[in-house]
This record gives C-alpha cells, sequence and structure tokens, in this order.
C-alpha cells in the first residue's frame, strides 16, 4: 500500500448534525488543518436510529459529513477538540490512516 | 516541558469548551433581519420542564407565567377546575383511585386536595441563578465593573458611531487589548494588570481561567456564567461566529474574564471569601397542609390527618406547580380548538373559485383569509411566505442583494429585478430620484452624528426640521402622504419585472410542482391564483423586521411572490407541469400581491404584466381584497390599543394607516401575539371558523402526498419556524427581564444589531414589551405551540422516527403534536408511547398517559 511517492497522514471523517458542523470545522481551522471536505445533507442509521437526509427546506437539522487529512502533529490537538464535542452531541468520528501525494498541501 | 502539541491540544479543548458552553445562549440576530428564535434552542435537548429549570439556574428567570397570574386566569375562567383536575391527573394517573382523606370529619379526594394547593397554596421563592461568576458570588460590586466595561466595548465595536473603535480592522479582541489599557475609568493597578493580557485570545482566557482557579471540569459551566450574566451581547456575538465579523465568543470570554481576574486579583478578593448567597425560603409539606386545612375552614384536624395531607402534597413539589398550571392552560385552548375543528362545515362543492389566494402560513393571514372567503368566490390557501423559492434579491436599485428565505436554508438563486420592457427611461429616472434622496438623507444623518456640523445643521434646516417634526407627531397619516407624494414626483413608480434567467428551466417546473403539490393546489384552479405576500410599515421602530415575513428572512415577501407567479405564468412551466401530471388551465393567470399587515391594505403587484383579458378580474379582486381588508382591520381595532369603540370598517381603515404613519406609535400592530397552534390540513378543516388570528395555517392535502415528501417538508421546516416564533413570544411574555426587550420608549439602537434599554447595559434580546403586552396586561397567552394535522397517523410516525429534531420537540414537549386521518376520526395525540385518543375536556377516558417527563 505504501507506494515510493506517497505520504502517511491521518484522515478523520466526522459526522455530525448540521447545527454542531460550524463548530467542526472552527476546530479544524484553530490546530493548522489547511482544509475539509463537507458533505451536507447525508443520511444514515447509527443508534438514534435512522437519520433522514437532504430536507428540502432545512438544512440545519440533517447530518453532515466533515472530512480533513493531517499531519501527525494536528492529531492530538484535533481530537482532543472533537472528543467532548462528540461526547456531548450525536455524531461520530473516525479516524484512519492515509495517504497522500502533495504533503505540503496538508500543512 | 510544554511541547508545541501540548499547547496547540490545550488550545483546541478550550475552543470546544467555549463552543460546548456557548450552546446555552440564544441568537440574536441584527435587527433588519430579525428572526424569531427560541431562546432557550440550546436546551431543546431536555423535556420542557428540564430546560425550565436549566434556565431558571443559569438566568435566574422563571419559565411560566407567575402562580398569581395564573389564579386570576382561573378567576377570569380561563383555566376551568376541569382542566386543572385533567392536568393533575395526567402526573398522576393514579390519583382517582387513592382513597380519599377525612381531615377534622371532612372528606377530601386526593384531587381536591391537589388543586386547593394549586389555587391557594404558598408559593416558593423566585427563580435564583446558580451559575455564577466568581466575582458576583464574592465581589458583585466587581462584577458590575465587567458587566459595565463589557457594554462599553461590544457597544464601541458594534456601534456606527461617527468615531469609530480605533484598531475595529483587526477584530474585536485585538483592538480591546490595545485601548483597554488606557482606560481611565480603571484604576492604575488595574490598567497596568491588564497590559500583561497575551496577545492570542485563547491564551488569553486560558490565562484568566487559571488566576480564577477554574478547572478544567469545572470550565463549561464557569463559562456559561459569564455567558449569561449578559445574554444579549453573547447571543449577538454567538451569531457573528463563521460570519467574517472579527468577533467570536472565545474573544468575548477572554475579555470578560481577564477583566474578572485582575479586579478579584487587585481587589484581593480570593477563595476564602463566602459567597454572597440569598436565603431561599421553601414551605414544607406540613406547612402547606396545615395552610390549606385553614383554606377548608376545618379548625381540628389532627395530626394524623395534618400528616395525611403533607404526604400527598410532598409529591407535588411547590417548584411544580406552575407548569401543572401551564398544562391546564394549554388544555382549556387546545381542547376548544380541537371541538371547533371537529365540528366544522362541510367541504365547499361549490362552483370554480374566481380566484385562489395564496397567503403566507403567519397568523396575521387567517384573519384575512376569513374575511376574503366570506366575500365570496374565493379559495384560500396557506404556505410558507416565501412561496418556496429561496432567493438571494436585488432590486432594479442595485444595491446589496439581499437573502429571502428562511435562516433554516441558504438561498440557492440570484435574482434581480430589472425595467418592465419600454420602461428603461422610467425605471432610470427613478433610480435616478432614489439615489438623490438616499444622498440626501445620509448627509443629513451624517451631519447629525458628526461632531461640530449638528450646529450648522440646526442653522440651517433648523427651521423646516422643527415644523417637519410637529407634523408627523399631530397628522402622522396626512405627513406621510405628502412625503410619499414628494417621493413620486422626485422618483416616479417605474413598471418593473423579476429576472429568473439565472434559474434554469428543470429547476423552475421542480419548484413549480413542489409548490404546488406542497400546498394541495393540483386542480380546480380558478381564473386567478395569488400568491400574497407580506410585510409592515410603521415608523420609527427598530423592530420592524419582527412584524416582517419570518419566511422570508423578517423582510417583506413581495419578491418572493413576484417570482413565483413569473415563473408559474411560463408556458413552458406550464408545460412541463402537465407532463407531471398538473394541468393547470390556459385561463388561469398568476399574479403577485401583498398585505400590510399595519394597514390591511393588499396591493396587487405588477399590474403591467397582467393581460388585459383579466382586467375585471383584477378589478374584482382588488375590490374584494379591499373591502376583506377592511372588515379585519375593523376586527384588529377591538384589541388595539387607544380604541375606545367599535369601529366600522372604513374608520378603522382609516385608524390603522394613520396608526402606522404615527413615529411615536408603539403598538403600530400586535404581531403574531396570541399564536398558538399550527394545523397542517386542507382548508374545509378550518373554513368558516374564526381562530382569532392564532393559528398558523398550512395547507395540506394528505392524497395528492403519496410519498409524505410534502408532510415531512412542513412539519421539519415551516412548524420549526413556527416553533421558534411561538417561542420567542412565549418567554418574552413570561420571562420579560432576560428574555424580553424591554419597553420601547427608551430604546437606544445600537449600530444596526439590537437595542439597547437607556444609554447602556446589555442588548436587549426578544421582543418589546409592547408587542405581548398592553400596558401591565398581558396581551399574548403564552403557551406551547399544538401542531394539528390532518394526514395517515403512520405516515406522521414515520417521518418522526427518521427526523432527530422532530423526536426531539414532540417528546420533549416544546410542541404537542393532534393528528387524524380525516374528519372522520376523532383527534388523537402523540405520545411517546403511542397515539392516544384525544378527548375533549368533559371526558378524560383515555388521557390517563404520562407523556411529560416528571421532575422532583
Amino acid at each position: 500500500m505504501t507506494a515510493p511517492a506517497l505520504t502517511k497522514m491521518t484522515k478523520i471523517e466526522v459526522v455530525v448534525a448540521g447545527t454542531d458542523a460550524p463548530a467542526v470545522r472552527d476546530l479544524i481551522q484553530s490546530v493548522g488543518a489547511t482544509g475539509y471536505t463537507s458533505l451536507s445533507g447525508v443520511s444514515g442509521l447509527g443508534h438514534n436510529g435512522y437519520h433522514q437526509g437532504r430536507l428540502l427546506f432545512n438544512q440545519q437539522a440533517t447530518l453532515e459529513l466533515i472530512i480533513t487529512v493531517v499531519p501527525e502533529g494536528k492529531i492530538e490537538p484535533l481530537l482532543a477538540g472533537l472528543r467532548p464535542l462528540l461526547d456531548a452531541s450525536s455524531g461520530v468520528m473516525f479516524v484512519t490512516e492515509t495517504y497522500v501525494s502533495r504533503p505540503e498541501y496538508f500543512g | 516541558m510544554t511541547t508545541r502539541t501540548d499547547t496547540d491540544t490545550r488550545r483546541a479543548r478550550l475552543r470546544t469548551d467555549v463552543n460546548l458552553a456557548a450552546r446555552v445562549v440564544p441568537t440574536h440576530y441584527p435587527l433588519e433581519t430579525f428572526i424569531a428564535v427560541n431562546p432557550l434552542a440550546g436546551l431543546e435537548g431536555l423535556p420542557f420542564e428540564q430546560a425550565l429549570r436549566r434556565a431558571g439556574d443559569l438566568y435566574g428567570m422563571p419559565g411560566t407565567l407567575g402562580e398569581q397570574a395564573f389564579r386570576e386566569l382561573h378567576q377570569q375562567g380561563r383555566i376551568s377546575d376541569g382542566d386543572l383536575d385533567r392536568a393533575l391527573t395526567l402526573r398522576y394517573p393514579h390519583l382517582a383511585a387513592e382513597p380519599m382523606l377525612s381531615i377534622g370529619g371532612r372528606r377530601i379526594s386526593l384531587e381536591e386536595l391537589l388543586r386547593a394547593d394549586l389555587l391557594h397554596g404558598a408559593g416558593g421563592p423566585a427563580p435564583r441563578r446558580r451559575f455564577m461568576t466568581r466575582s458576583e458570588e464574592r465581589a458583585p460590586e466587581l462584577a458590575e465593573i465587567v458587566d459595565v466595561q463589557t457594554s462599553k466595548w461590544c457597544g464601541a465595536y458594534f456601534g456606527a458611531a461617527a468615531w469609530p473603535m480605533p484598531g475595529r480592522e483587526n477584530g474585536f479582541f485585538s483592538a480591546w487589548r490595545e485601548l483597554a489599557p488606557a482606560d481611565r475609568t480603571l484604576s492604575r493597578p488595574v490598567r497596568s494588570d491588564l497590559r500583561r493580557v497575551p496577545e492570542r485570545a485563547d491564551e488569553a482566557l486560558l490565562d484568566a481561567l487559571s488566576r480564577l482557579g477554574v478547572g478544567d471540569d469545572d470550565r463549561i459551566p464557569y463559562l456559561q456564567a459569564h455567558l449569561t450574566r449578559m445574554p444579549g451581547w453573547a447571543a449577538h456575538v454567538a451569531w457573528c461566529a463563521g460570519r467574517e465579523k472579527g468577533i467570536g465568543v472565545l474573544g468575548y470570554l477572554a475579555m470578560r474574564l481577564s477583566y474578572e481576574a485582575s479586579l478579584l486579583y487587585l481587589n484581593r478578593v480570593d477563595d476564602d471569601v463566602d459567597p454572597v448567597r440569598e436565603p431561599t425560603e421553601m414551605p414544607s409539606a406540613r406547612e402547606r397542609a396545615e395552610g390549606l386545612i385553614r383554606a377548608f375552614g376545618v379548625d381540628s384536624a389532627t395530626e394524623d390527618e395534618v400528616a395525611a395531607a403533607a404526604r400527598v402534597l410532598a409529591a407535588l413539589p411547590v417548584t411544580s406547580r406552575e407548569l401543572l398550571w401551564q398544562n391546564a392552560f394549554e388544555a382549556n385552548y387546545r381542547d376548544d380548538l380541537l371541538a371547533a375543528l371537529t365540528s366544522s362545515a362541510a367541504p365547499d362543492d361549490s362552483d370554480r373559485a374566481h380566484a385562489q389566494v395564496v397567503t403566507c402560513i403567519d397568523t396575521r393571514s387567517e384573519g384575512l383569509r376569513r374575511h376574503l372567503e366570506a366575500v365570496g368566490g374565493y379559495e384560500t390557501l396557506g404556505f410558507a411566505g416565501f412561496f418556496a423559492v429561496a432567493i438571494r434579491y436585488t432590486d432594479v436599485m442595485g444595491g446589496s442583494a439581499n437573502d429571502l428565505c428562511p435562516v433554516l436554508i441558504a438561498p440557492n438563486h440570484d435574482i434581480t429585478e430589472k425595467p418592465a420592457s419600454d420602461a428603461a427611461d422610467e425605471v432610470a429616472r427613478r433610480v435616478a430620484g432614489v439615489t438623490g434622496m438616499a444622498g440626501a438623507e445620509s448627509a443629513f444623518h451624517a451631519a447629525k452624528e458628526s461632531f461640530a456640523a449638528p450646529f450648522i445643521l440646526a442653522e440651517a434646516a433648523g427651521f423646516a426640521a422643527a415644523p417637519l417634526s410637529a407634523a408627523k407627531t399631530l397628522t402622522p397619516a396626512a405627513t406621510v402622504g405628502v412625503r410619499r407624494r414628494v417621493r413620486d414626483v422626485i422618483a416616479p413608480a417605474a413598471a418593473t419585472d423579476i429576472d429568473t434567467e439565472a434559474m434554469p428551466h428543470n429547476e423552475q417546473v421542480l419548484f413549480a410542482q413542489v409548490a404546488l403539490t406542497m400546498m394541495g393546489l393540483t386542480r380546480g384552479f380558478g381564473r386567478l391564483v395569488v400568491f400574497c405576500a407580506h410585510g409592515s410599515s410603521t415608523e420609527n421602530n427598530p423592530y420592524q423586521a419582527s412584524l416582517d415575513c419570518g419566511a422570508c428572512g423578517g423582510q417583506a415577501g413581495a419578491p418572493n411572490a413576484r417570482t413565483a407567479v413569473t415563473i408559474l405564468n411560463r408556458p413552458g412551466v406550464r408545460a412541463g407541469l402537465r407532463s407531471l401530471g398538473i394541468d393547470v388551465p390556459a385561463d388561469t393567470w398568476f399574479v403577485a400581491a401583498q398585505h400590510d399587515t399595519a394597514v390591511d391594505r393588499v396591493t396587487v403587484l405588477d399590474l403591467h404584466s397582467v393581460p388585459g383579458e383579466y382586467r375585471q378580474d383584477i378589478e374584482r379582486l382588488e375590490r374584494d381584497l379591499a373591502r376583506a381588508g377592511a372588515a379585519l382591520a375593523a376586527e384588529r381595532c377591538t384589541v388595539l390599543p387607544g380604541v375606545t369603540r367599535q369601529l366600522a370598517p372604513g374608520s378603522a381603515s382609516r385608524h390603522v394607516a394613520n396608526r402606522s404613519a404615527d413615529w411615536a406609535q408603539v403598538y403600530p400592530e400586535w404581531g403574531l401575539a396570541g399564536n398558538a397552534a399550527f394545523i397542517v390540513a386542507p382548508r374545509e378543516v378550518t373554513r368558516g371558523i374564526d381562530l382569532k388570528r392564532r393559528t398558523f395555517l398550512h395547507s395540506y392535502e394528505a392524497e395528492v402526498d403519496v410519498d409524505g415528501s410534502a408532510l415531512e417538508t412542513i412539519l421539519t421546516a415551516p412548524l420549526v419556524v413556527a416553533q421558534w416564533i411561538n417561542c420567542q413570544y412565549y418567554f418574552s411574555a413570561v420571562a420579560p427581564q432576560v428574555f424580553g426587550a424591554g419597553t420601547k420608549t427608551i430604546h437606544n439602537v445600537v449600530g444596526k444589531v439590537g437595542v439597547l434599554a437607556g444609554h447602556t447595559g446589555d442588548l436587549q434580546l426578544g421582543l418589546p414589551w409592547q408587542s405581548v403586552s398592553d400596558g401591565d396586561r398581558l396581551l399574548h397567552e403564552p403557551l406551547r405551540l399544538l401542531a394539528v394535522v390532518q394526514a395517515p397517523l403512520d405516515r406522521i410516525d414515520t417521518i418522526v422516527d427518521r427526523n432527530p429534531i422532530l423526536q426531539q420537540l414532540f417528546g420533549n414537549d416544546w410542541i404537542a403534536l393532534a393528528a387524524r386521518e380525516n374528519s372522520d376520526q376523532p383527534w388523537q395525540s402523540w405520545t411517546r408511547a403511542g397515539w392516544r385518543p384525544w378527548t375533549d375536556k368533559n371526558n378524560t377516558a383515555g388521557r390517563g398517559v404520562y407523556n411529560e417527563e416528571m421532575v422532583p
């Protein structure tokens, strides 16, 4: 998997309610991550039951998936901020190894 | 050794704690887009009663009317003994089965005893803030200084003073940090201490928390104590987050806690100082029992009898009585409403309506619809006032674009106003005139606010300004009429159209299908279909936006109505609709209009674009709308302060016109005061019933919404916004000191963000006192929203099951839900345990299901 031209990073994916998404994005930026990908209106089944995806006239009540990729030094601060946020909200977080071809894009 | 990672970790953890702490703070929108919000939205995850307790701890506010107010409502017959008994039975289902008490030879049922406690029992202490700052607990005079400084710097940052806050462009915290050490209102040691505040806001806040001795585990409640101390400023700062305003909750808290840490340290106030706490006086169950026994006229109760009564009363804490009163109050209104809907008129099978008039769901539209239908020949429908077009609108003046849609969504189309064909010259003249007048007005206000110019201005323009002010006061309607005529000369009206080219054809068809399906208007079209937006014309009213359309972001909705009808009149869109099974007849024309709710005048818009063959239809429409509007004005005048006699429709129209033009009028209209229910059903369910402008009415036909998507949209958007409005009015009425904006007579506007009561203090939240009361008499009855839905119950269940927001609102008792599949079925009540019959007040059978969180 470790192609010579790729650099190891950590991918953090967070699914939270639309109302909590700004706090997550704020946190990602505050630790110095250089970017994120955000997907609103995601649906799914979790321990709180099924969550409807896209709602026609309400973008705040649906779930949002936020993905960021960070180098090692930023993992601990980001997780330290995300954990209490998710403890106090419905939402999930996935942390995985990933590889990028242009590490300078990720700080 | 502290590494970079450690530092970043501490900062990230702090940032999250600040975000979590700020959840309890309401959102305060700027005045020009004032949006009604539930001030306790951050507590909606809790059952209503628990949320009130938490809010009481945070703000020291009551969560319902006081017991004395409820007892007066009982005396007035607004709450009956039966309502109280049912509220008690709901909370204590086995009450009636318990053996009666014998006291001094008299037999008293438990229900009777508890009802007597509600009616006569001694009250408890007023709510008290329990989340307190160190300075609030130990040195209240220092807490006052922190508040004064907060108000001063927030006012400087947000205000529109002629001298802007130096360094403002660098953001609030940075500017404050530069200026505060030079503030001569503080002692030299404090100023000196403030010089050591770290450059970064997060480090400053961490430093202050450390100096104050607040540990990590206590941090969130401590930050909440600071945020709720002045909730108005905190709420507006919270709104600014993510909006590039240069201020955030972190910087705001860093400022407050830096002051507090310095003041407590330099005044040698440490943890050894005992907190200042007021004593609480709660009557014991025994004291309550003795009081009630006396109220029953019994003077020879034994010790055992008193103890038995006390044991019963112990099950009903004094602090729970007010919510029981609240439940009884709500049941009284709800039972009457559902009974009226049950016995409503049969479907109208008359001939094709001359016109369908689609109004906003706003409670004020109910009156207009009722009076228009009484004229005859009209079918009315209700729909969210943005008419399903979420637009960013730029008018022909070319100023900044406005988002005209509910704040729940972002606008998805840029729509512009353009000159009508052959009207380019007229529009150019109008633009030049309006621009000139705006420039003159701007120069006048700039001169008033600058340093020396007011003296010159008084010399130059005083001779005209004084008589004008007198005229505005003495003859407001005439003065506004003159002003309008002058404006029409300088900037004459010009025909314009709406340019919808930015919206792709397929999206226009989709919009048309969604809008018509959601309102249940897919057949039986009249010659005219009127999309009637609303706005409110008032003078000198910072809260103007609260009277405009909430579905249009607190602005008048005419552009949305114009956009919608432009799309629906397109032949290509009609063809697209036909392919989707919605056949709009060729002789049907969609027309935009706007209801001015302050004067109840409805203006039909864009007459130049209506084909000539509809001329007589339009004349009839305008005539009938004028008649309905006058009748509605007469109805409204019966409850407007200062109107001492019944006015005929013509007189009433003149009165409300005068009132809306009066710059000293603090009661221009009642807005949505009285709102209490949200009905999602065909008009047949409500037609012919005087709902007293208390209900949001959303049209819905279950049979044309087979997959339930329209109902899901209605329940997750318009209902949610209605609940915000309902809670805004509710808490402005029950907790005006915290969540109301106080009296209008002492309001001072701060820039565009809000008002202060007087010249300093906290930014005022919620609605002015004159929006909910007439003097000391509360006009708005604070009732939680009842949602009434006519749709298959399993469809509602499916929608609730997949939308946590609805589970929260219904399950935590922020909204009650009653539903039935069709008019042949009895109303059912949604409970966490499933549907239960909703019976009228004379029949309590089936209501013995406990559906409320019990809080001891």
